[in-house]
C-alpha cells in the first residue's frame, strides 16, 4: 500500500508525485496510456521568446526525476471506480484494487465533441487524436484533412500537424445546428480568437487584436473577411464556411461545406463538396472529472474554467477528506500550470500527513509559482481563466465556512 | 498511410524493431512500442470494426481511451482498446462485426 | 441547420437529435428518463463522448435543469470493464 495514490501520469500527476515523494512519502501513479507523460507527450510549440516547448522532453525530465524517488509508475491501468471506507481510498482498476489514505486525481481534460452528420465515418477523429497519432506515434493521419472548429486548441494542433508535414486543406466552422452554440457563429469565433494571444492564427489578429476587441471593427473585419480564408502558415482559416456533412462510403471521402453569413446562417445554394481523407473535430477541452463525481465530490459550474469543476481550495484539496485534485480537472490551462498545480497538491498532501514549517514555506512558494506561471503564460485556452480561479476561491470560502458551521452544530 | 520518420524538431526515428502481427487474417508489419491503432493506420487501415447493430464502419475517434470506438478482439480477448494497447509480435487482432439480430429483422419486416 | 435533424448524438447507440427531441416532447421526461428511453449515453463508452452534448440537449428540452447540478449522475464503472474484473475473479 502506498501513502499516496495519484491517478494520471501527466504534468500535474508527475509533479505532484515528485513534490510529496521529496518529503518521504511513498507514491504510486497509475495511468491508462502506454507510457507516462499524459498530454505533455504531444505538445510542441514555439513560445513568443523563441524558445521551444517540447512536451516530450518535459515529460522525460519529470519521469527521470521520479526515478530518483520512491515513486512507482504503473501504465495501462484504467480506473473504473473509487470509494472511501474509514480512513482509506479504494481505487478499483483493471489491475486490481489500489488502497491509499490520500488520492490525487489528475485526470486532465477530455474533448468536447461536435456532432456533424457523418461523423461516425472512419477518418473522422477528435483533433487531440490527430495530435497523439502525429507527435506520439509518428503515423500520418492522412493525406488531405479538414479541421472543423476554430479555437486555440485547433490552432495549436494545426501548427503541430503542419510541422510534421501533414496537409490540412482548411479550417472551417461547424454548421449551425440545434446543438451548436458559439462555435458556429463567425462573430463569436472571431471574438474568441482575438483573445488567443500569440497563438492567434495570423499577424493581423495578433497585432490588431486590441482593435478587434471593438465590436464594430470586428463586424467590419468579418464583412471583408477574405472569401478564400485567411492563411495560417499556408492553411486557410475560413470563418465563413461551415461543414454541413461529412461524406464517404466506408470512410471519409469529403466534406460538404456551405458559405455562411457573419451570424452563421447558411446561404442556400452555396453547398459544395470538398475532397478530404480525414477530418479533425475541434470542440475544445473540458475538465475530466468523472472520478471526483463518483467519489461524491461537490461540483460547481464555472464556464471560465471550462465547465463542471470539482470544488477545491487553492491548496488543491477538495471537501472530501484525503482527496486532492490538480491540473486540467480544475480548469483548462497549459501544461506548465498543471505542473505548478501538481507541485502545490503534492506539498499540500505532504503537509496533511506531516505538517511542518519547511513544507509550509515550500507550499507558499509553490502557490506563488502558479500565479507567476499564469501571468507569464503565452497560451490561454480560456481568456477569462483568472476570473474562473477567483470564482472557485469564493466558492471554497463559502464551502469551508459552511463546513465549520456544520462541525459546530453537530 | 506512412510514418513520420523525420521531424524537424522531434528528430528522426531510427533503429526501431520491426515485427509482424495479424489483423483479420492478414499479416501486417508493426514497430515495437506502438499501439495497435497506430500500427493499423500505418498499414492504411482506417476501419477497425463495424457497429454491432447497424453495421456502420468505425475507426478510432479520440485515440486516448475514452470513446471505445477502436475496440477490437486481441488474442481472443474481446473489447480491447486498440489506442491503448501496445502491439506485440504475432498478436492476433480481429475486428468486430455487425451482429445478426433475427428477432429485430422479423419485427421490422412485420411492421 | 441540418434539414432533417438526423445528426447522431450518441455514437455508441446511434441515437439522433430528432429521437431525443421527439422522446422528450412525447414523454415530458426527466434527464434520466430520456437517457433510459433512448439509450443515449448508455452505450459502450458510457457517455464519455456525447455526455456534454447530451447535457446541452437536456438543458434545452427539460426546464429547471440547474447549471451546477450535473443533469445525469456519474456512476461507476467509469470505464468499460469485464464482469470478471468487477467480480474480483481477476485478482
Amino acid at each position: 500500500m502506498s501513502e499516496i495514490l495519484i491517478i494520471g501520469a501527466g504534468p500535474a500527476g508527475l509533479s505532484g508525485a515528485i513534490a510529496c515523494a521529496q518529503h518521504g512519502l511513498k507514491v504510486t501513479i497509475i495511468d491508462e496510456f502506454i507510457k507516462p507523460g499524459g498530454r505533455l507527450l504531444g505538445q510542441l510549440h514555439q513560445e513568443p521568446s523563441g524558445e521551444w516547448w517540447n512536451g516530450m522532453k518535459e515529460a522525460e525530465k519529470l519521469i527521470n526525476e521520479t526515478k530518483t524517488l520512491p515513486i512507482d509508475i504503473r501504465c495501462g491501468v484504467s480506473v473504473y471506480n473509487i470509494e472511501r471506507h474509514d480512513a482509506d481510498w479504494y481505487v478499483y482498476t483493471n489491475e486490481g484494487v489500489f488502497e491509499s489514505p490520500y488520492v490525487l486525481i489528475a485526470t486532465g481534460a477530455a474533448e468536447y465533441a461536435i456532432p456533424v452528420p457523418g461523423w461516425t465515418l472512419p477518418g473522422v477523429m477528435s483533433i487531440g487524436a490527430s495530435q497523439v497519432m502525429t507527435n506520439v506515434h509518428r503515423v500520418q493521419v492522412g493525406k488531405k484533412g479538414i479541421i472543423i472548429g476554430a479555437n486555440v486548441l485547433a490552432f495549436a494542433i494545426l501548427n503541430e500537424l503542419q510541422m510534421a508535414g501533414i496537409n490540412i486543406e482548411r479550417v472551417v466552422l461547424p454548421a449551425e445546428s440545434p446543438i451548436s452554440k458559439k462555435e458556429s457563429n463567425p462573430e463569436e469565433v472571431l471574438k474568441i480568437l482575438t483573445e488567443a494571444g500569440h497563438l492567434a492564427p495570423s499577424a493581423l489578429l495578433r497585432n490588431g487584436s486590441k482593435l478587434m476587441k471593438i465590436d464594430s471593427l470586428r463586424r467590419m473585419a468579418l464583412k471583408y473577411f477574405p472569401k478564400g480564408g485567411m492563411k495560417i502558415n499556408g492553411t486557410p482559416l475560413q470563418l465563413k464556411k461551415a461543414a454541413i456533412e461529412i461524406v464517404g462510403n466506408e470512410k471519409v471521402e469529403g466534406v460538404k461545406l456551405a458559405t455562411i453569413d457573419s451570424q452563421g446562417n447558411i446561404i442556400s445554394g452555396t453547398e459544395k463538396l470538398y475532397e478530404a481523407d480525414f477530418v479533425c473535430i475541434a470542440g475544445g477541452l473540458y475538465p475530466l472529472a468523472e472520478l471526483a463525481a463518483v467519489a461524491g465530490c461537490p461540483f460547481k459550474y464555472i464556464p471560465q474554467l471550462g465547465g463542471h469543476v470539482p470544488i477545491h481550495s487553492k491548496n488543491m484539496e477538495t471537501p472530501i477528506p484525503g482527496m486532492f485534485v490538480a491540473g486540467n480537472i480544475t480548469g483548462i490551462e497549459s501544461g506548465k500550470i498543471a505542473m505548478a498545480q501538481g507541485t502545490v497538491a503534492g506539498l499540500a498532501i505532504a503537509m496533511a500527513s506531516q505538517s511542518n514549517a519547511k513544507i509550509d514555506e515550500q507550499l507558499q512558494q509553490a502557490l506563488q509559482k502558479v500565479e507567476e506561471v499564469r501571468t507569464k503564460s503565452p497560451i490561454q485556452f480560456i481568456p477569462e481563466i483568472a476570473e474562473g480561479r477567483l470564482a472557485m476561491e469564493r466558492v471554497w470560502e463559502k464551502e469551508s465556512n459552511r463546513g465549520e458551521l456544520e462541525r459546530v452544530i453537530f | 498511410m506512412t510514418r513520420i520518420v523525420h521531424h524537424p524538431i522531434l528528430g528522426s526515428l531510427n533503429n526501431r524493431q520491426k515485427f509482424s502481427f495479424v489483423f483479420n487474417g492478414q499479416e501486417l508489419e508493426a514497430y515495437e512500442n506502438e499501439t495497435i491503432a497506430a500500427a493499423l493506420l500505418a498499414n492504411g487501415i482506417r476501419t477497425l470494426r463495424h457497429h454491432e447493430e447497424s453495421g456502420s464502419p468505425r475507426g478510432f475517434y479520440c485515440n486516448i481511451g475514452h470513446c471505445m470506438e477502436c475496440r477490437l478482439t486481441v488474442n481472443e480477448q474481446a473489447n480491447v482498446r486498440a489506442c491503448l494497447t501496445t502491439v506485440k509480435p504475432n498478436m492476433a487482432v480481429q475486428s468486430g462485426k455487425q451482429h445478426p439480430n433475427i428477432v429485430k429483422r422479423m419485427v421490422e419486416e412485420n411492421e | 441547420m441540418h434539414k432533417d435533424n438526423t445528426i447522431i448524438i450518441c455514437r455508441c447507440e446511434e441515437v439522433t437529435y430528432s429521437t431525443l427531441q421527439e422522446t422528450a416532447k412525447l414523454h415530458q421526461c426527466s434527464a434520466r428518463e430520456l437517457k433510459l428511453r433512448t439509450r443515449a449515453g448508455m452505450g459502450f463508452c458510457g457517455g464519455r463522448t456525447c455526455r456534454p452534448i447530451l447535457d446541452r440537449v437536456i438543458e434545452d428540452f427539460i426546464p429547471n435543469t440547474t447549471a451546477d447540478a450535473i443533469p445525469l449522475k456519474y456512476q461507476p464503472p467509469v470505464r468499460a470493464v469485464t464482469f470478471g474484473t468487477v467480480g474480483g475473479s481477476n485478482d
